[in-house]
Formats: C-alpha cells, sequence, structure tokens
C-alpha cells in the first residue's frame, strides 16, 4: 500500500509558503476553506483570505477585480464549480485580460471525486481549459508536487489552474523532488519499444505497468506530462521519435486532455500509433478510488493491454 | 453652482452627439442604452471622479466600470472628450484592429479600467477592485455602473450580498434604471420589480435619483463620494440626501437613477428599436440639427 498524503494539505503548504514573503498573494474561498484545509490560512493570514460564500462565479468575478489591481488571488474550491459554473468568468474576466488569478480544483477524477459521485467528481475540468487562451494548466502527481505547484503558479504570467484531488491521495515522489513547469519530465528511460505518458494519480499505475511490461522483455519510456496546458512539443516529438509508439493515462475524459494533448502533437509532428487510458466519454460514480479507476478502464493491466496493443499496430506502421 | 452645471450640461450634450455619431459612422452600435447614461457619466468623469487622463494607470485614481458594456459608444466619447484618446478615433468603434471594441477591454483602451460587456459582472469584479483598494489604504472610490435589465443575471444578486457583508463602502453603485431591455420591459422580461426593496434587503442603502437632472444628481454623487473617501468614524451620520436618513457607516450606496432609453432624441426616446440601430443619413442629420453640431471633431 502506498503512503497517503492530501494534495489539498500541500497546495495550502505553498500557498502559505507564498504568503509569508508576500503579501499580494491571497485566497479566494467559496465556502471552500474546509474543503481547501485552508483554516490555518484563513487565521495566519486574515488580510489575505476572501470568503465569498458558495458563489464560484461571483468568487471568479472578485478574483479577477483582486487581480486588476495587482494582487495575486488563488481562488480554490471544486475543479467542476470553478471550471464549470465559472467558466465563463474565467474566459471572458480572467483569462482574456491575462490576469494574475490562480485556480485550484480539487475532486479532480474519479479517484479525485471517488465516493462523492458524478456530482462532485470531475473529469471535463482540463477539456475545458484547454480551449482558452492564456491559460496554464499543472496538474501535480502528489501532495508535495502539489505544493510546488502552487510556488511555481505565483511566478507564472496570467491564469494557471492546478489540479488537485481527494485529500487522500497517493505519494508518487520524494518531498522536495525538482518540479519543473513546463517540461516533461522524462521518469525512466529502459527502452524505446513505447512511451508512457501520463499524470497526476495515474503515475503510479504507469510505473507498475512499466515493471510488468519489462518483465516480459518490453522496453518502456516513462514520462510525467504535469504541465498540460502549454504541452511542451519539442520534448514529447523528441520521446515519440525515440519510441514510435504511445500510450497515455490520466484520470480525466480521454476527449480534451492529456491522451488529446499529445494526439495532437503527435499527429502534427510524429505520428505514430498511439492508444488512450482514461474515461471512456462516460460519466462515473460512487466508490473507492482503487476500485473506481479499476472499473473504468485505468487499470495496470489495461495500461499493459494498451502498450501491448499498439506496440503490435507500430510493427505495420513506418515510423516518423 | 449654476456655471457648473451648465457646463456639463454644455458636456452631456456633447457626448450624445458624439454617440449618434460614432454609431452612425462606425455602423453599429447601441444608440439607446448609451444615451440613457448621457447625464450620468457626464457628473462622473466631468465632476465627481478623481482621474488622471495623462496618466490612466494612476493608483489613485478612481476606477469606472461600466457593468452594461453595451453602452460603451458613451464611455468611449466621455474619455475620449476627456482626454483619454482623440475624439476622431470613436468612428473606428467595432473595426478591425481598432482599440475600440465591440464591448469594453481593459489593457486595450486607455482609461477602461475593467472588461465588461458579458453583462452582470461589474459589480463582482468591482467588489474585488474595493476589496484590494481598502488593502491598499488609499480614499480612491470604485464607481460601477450596471443596467436595470442585467439585474436579471443571478451573479449580480451574490455580488450585492458579498458588497455589503464586506462592508464596501468605497463602492459607489448606480443602477441605470431605463425600465427596457433588448427584448421588452423589464417587469415582464425578467420579473424585476421592487428594486428598491430588493436592494435595501441585501443591506445596502439605496438613492432614487432623476438620472437626467444634473444639478440634483451631482450633489447627491458628491456627497457619496465625500461619504466613501471619509474614515468610518466621519461617515457616522454623513446624509447622501436632504430629508432622506444617513446611511449606517457600514452600508455601500446604491443609486436607483430613473432615466430615458435613447434620451435627448425625442424620436428614439421610448422607441426600443433604438436598444440596437444605426440611424439613415435622414436621422443621423435630424439627431444633429436636434443636438446642435455636426461632427466629432
Amino acid at each position: 500500500m502506498n503512503k497517503i498524503e492530501s494534495t489539498r494539505v500541500g497546495f495550502m503548504q505553498g500557498l502559505e509558503a507564498l504568503a509569508e514573503k508576500d503579501d499580494r498573494i491571497m485566497m479566494v474561498s467559496a465556502d471552500s476553506m474546509l474543503a481547501m484545509r485552508a483554516t490555518g490560512f484563513a487565521e495566519k493570514f486574515p488580510e489575505q483570505f476572501v470568503e465569498m460564500g458558495i458563489a464560484e462565479q461571483n468568487a471568479a468575478a472578485t478574483a479577477a477585480g483582486l487581480a486588476i489591481e495587482g494582487m495575486i488571488p488563488y481562488f480554490a474550491t471544486y475543479a467542476g464549480f470553478i471550471t464549470m459554473r465559472a467558466c465563463e468568468q474565467i474566459r471572458t474576466f480572467i483569462a482574456y485580460p491575462n490576469l494574475n488569478v490562480k485556480l485550484a480544483g480539487v475532486n479532480s477524477g474519479v479517484a479525485g471525486g471517488e465516493r462523492e459521485g458524478v456530482t462532485h467528481q470531475f473529469y471535463e475540468d482540463i477539456g475545458i481549459l484547454r480551449t482558452i487562451p492564456n491559460m496554464t494548466i499543472l496538474v501535480p502527481a502528489d501532495a508535495d508536487q502539489a505544493r510546488q505547484a502552487a510556488i511555481s503558479a505565483a511566478s507564472i504570467p496570467g491564469p494557471v489552474y492546478i489540479r488537485l484531488g481527494s485529500g487522500r491521495d497517493p505519494v508518487f515522489f520524494e518531498h522536495n523532488t525538482s518540479f519543473l513547469p513546463f517540461k516533461i519530465n522524462i521518469l525512466q528511460e529502459k527502452g524505446n519499444d513505447i512511451a508512457l505518458f501520463g499524470n497526476g494519480v495515474l503515475l503510479l499505475r504507469l510505473q507498475k505497468a512499466a515493471e510488468e511490461l519489462e518483465k516480459r522483455g518490453i522496453g518502456v519510456t516513462l514520462v510525467e506530462v504535469h504541465t498540460v496546458k502549454p504541452i511542451d512539443v519539442v520534448g514529447i516529438t523528441q520521446v515519440l521519435k525515440n519510441c514510435g509508439a504511445a500510450v497515455t493515462a490520466e484520470d480525466h475524459n480521454i476527449i480534451g486532455g492529456l491522451g488529446s494533448a499529445i494526439m495532437e502533437t503527435a499527429a502534427e509532428n510524429c505520428p505514430v500509433p498511439m492508444s488512450r487510458i482514461g474515461l471512456h466519454d462516460c460519466f462515473g460514480g460512487s466508490g473507492n478510488p482503487e476500485d473506481l479507476l479499476d472499473y473504468y478502464g485505468m487499470s495496470v493491466n489495461d495500461i499493459v493491454e494498451a502498450a501491448l496493443s499498439t506496440i503490435a499496430r507500430k510493427k505495420a506502421t513506418p515510423s516518423c | 453652482m449654476t456655471e457648473r452645471i451648465n457646463r456639463l450640461k454644455t458636456i452631456a450634450t456633447q457626448l450624445r452627439r458624439d454617440v449618434v455619431n460614432t454609431v452612425y459612422y462606425a455602423g453599429d452600435g447601441h444608440p439607446g442604452p448609451s444615451l440613457s447614461i448621457a447625464d450620468i457619466l457626464t457628473a462622473l468623469y466631468f465632476d465627481i471622479m478623481r482621474l488622471n487622463p495623462v496618466d490612466p494607470d494612476w493608483k489613485q485614481r478612481d476606477r469606472f466600470i461600466l457593468s452594461k458594456g453595451h453602452a460603451c459608444p458613451m464611455l468611449y466619447a466621455a474619455l475620449a472628450r476627456r482626454g483619454y484618446f482623440p475624439p476622431a478615433e470613436l468612428k473606428t468603434l467595432r473595426t478591425l484592429g481598432s482599440r475600440l471594441q465591440g464591448h469594453p477591454v481593459m489593457h486595450y483602451t486607455p482609461g477602461v479600467d475593467a472588461t465588461s460587456g458579458s453583462l452582470g459582472h461589474g459589480l463582482p469584479q468591482g467588489c474585488g477592485m474595493a476589496l484590494a483598494a481598502r488593502r491598499r489604504g488609499d480614499d480612491s472610490l470604485v464607481f460601477v455602473l450596471t443596467g436595470d435589465g442585467e439585474l436579471n443575471e443571478g451573479l449580480v444578486w451574490e455580488a450585492a450580498m458579498s458588497i455589503a457583508k464586506f462592508k464596501l463602502t468605497n463602492m459607489i453603485a448606480i443602477v441605470d434604471n431605463n425600465g427596457v431591455q433588448s427584448g421588452g420591459k423589464v417587469e415582464t422580461i425578467g420579473g424585476l420589480v421592487k428594486l428598491r426593496e430588493k436592494w435595501e434587503a441585501f443591506g445596502w442603502y439605496v438613492v432614487e435619483i432623476d438620472g437626467h437632472n444634473m444639478e440634483k444628481m451631482v450633489t447627491m454623487l458628491e456627497n457619496a463620494a465625500k461619504r466613501g473617501r471619509a474614515s468610518r468614524v466621519d461617515r457616522e451620520g454623513m446624509l447622501i440626501v436632504d430629508g432622506q436618513a444617513a446611511p449606517n457607516p457600514d452600508q455601500p450606496v446604491m443609486f436607483i437613477a430613473h432615466t430615458i432609453k435613447g434620451s435627448g432624441i425625442p424620436f428614439m426616446e421610448g422607441n426600443n428599436s433604438w436598444h440596437k440601430r444605426v440611424p439613415t443619413d435622414e436621422e443621423h442629420q435630424l439627431a444633429m440639427s436636434i443636438l446642435g453640431g455636426k461632427d466629432l471633431e
């Protein structure tokens, strides 16, 4: 069993570290203080904490107003209430004027939303935000990356979205492992039969799948893509050239998210056989997060099978 | 006072002329909802607000958000006549490459403090700006002008709740209560009634004004601005309207301005086809003869 830490707590640790040094840092809550584990922040920095009530459009537009005046507000609540209910506020009033508003969405994916069910479980957030100009989209793998993502976001100009989980999130990296936005993170290059691209909670499963594939004599390059927008076209193209086949994995609809971003990159720069792991354009449901990931097609075995079938297609296709 | 008011009345006529010319030459735009705010914007931009057109980003300036962004021909006219950009630029409205977009956009147009046009967003953005002003600790004010039709938007009432909760007395809000929205009467389209009671129930201090009576409007807006810049102790008992109890020192102020869509041009008044319509050559001529003068320069 993997160690569990909270991406929400990690995010808030990052935000507190920022707020200590910079009084322009603010947190905007839509009655999400408890969900965000932000009680400590609100007590420590009462002048930098703004409670808007359960009113996400209001919170997003108010955050825009704060950013117009030079503040750096972080609006944090459930991923879908940000990206769906406040979608227009993000698009027209935050992203269009390229304001320094940071957004953090929890309960992302079936694993992030787990027992809450579909109303509080969001696998469309990245697809929605990816179509909006000026957005940067970060998908931390675990709690410590969430902490680093919160800190990095402050120095990225313009709007940044940080995708967070349930608060009971598996740990992937050692603490303080370097997190560099915008670039892909190659975790291992043990051969070039297949590239596995992934992010967030699925990195652990990708790693297990890589081990399983290696047992079968297949060489795997494993790549973390924590920055979904802007996508690292150069880095991804290089990996595709080396491997000639790829599988993407994300706890998100296979439409619009990481898989789409990498396929778009591949189609224009290095078309190779690919498969996508994720929700196959369906809604999720309540359950234990590990069970949900298995049930909705994101098991270790699903990744292994996808890799094998993709490699098989590779043999029939000339490489780029 | 008379001299002050006469000057403002002359400017208001100039701005009305600019709006008709802008829409006529640009071939697009919303003259009716622009004209209903002619006198309000004149009072704000040429008398009440603390501004520095040479330095549009001056920190201590008062901010203005035109929440009913479709009325931007009037905002652009006020900014041009106040010296933010040359009036000749007004005819480029809504054309490719123009700084005068179809709805106001911050960073594009000198003097535009916030993006607007998608309705209902002036008050919540103003809420953030007023919170930031309070944190800065300066006495600049945030003015927000909304339409009455846009009060259909639920977001407006979310913001109404927050602004009262935060006691943002450095915000002065105005409803352009012309009674008519795109599709017809505000009462019938969205069921908006008892406007005063609604704002009062949300914790605001409400003042009803005639949005075309320059003298009374300037007096009350000036009182509100003085109160908005005052400390909490000094706000105690400060009157906005003679004969109406003073607001409590924590209440934000909402002016409900009774106005006429198309105000100042009789053939447009009461005819809602002018919500969005371009005058013909004859109509343009007629409007110019009513307002006096003939062109943008």
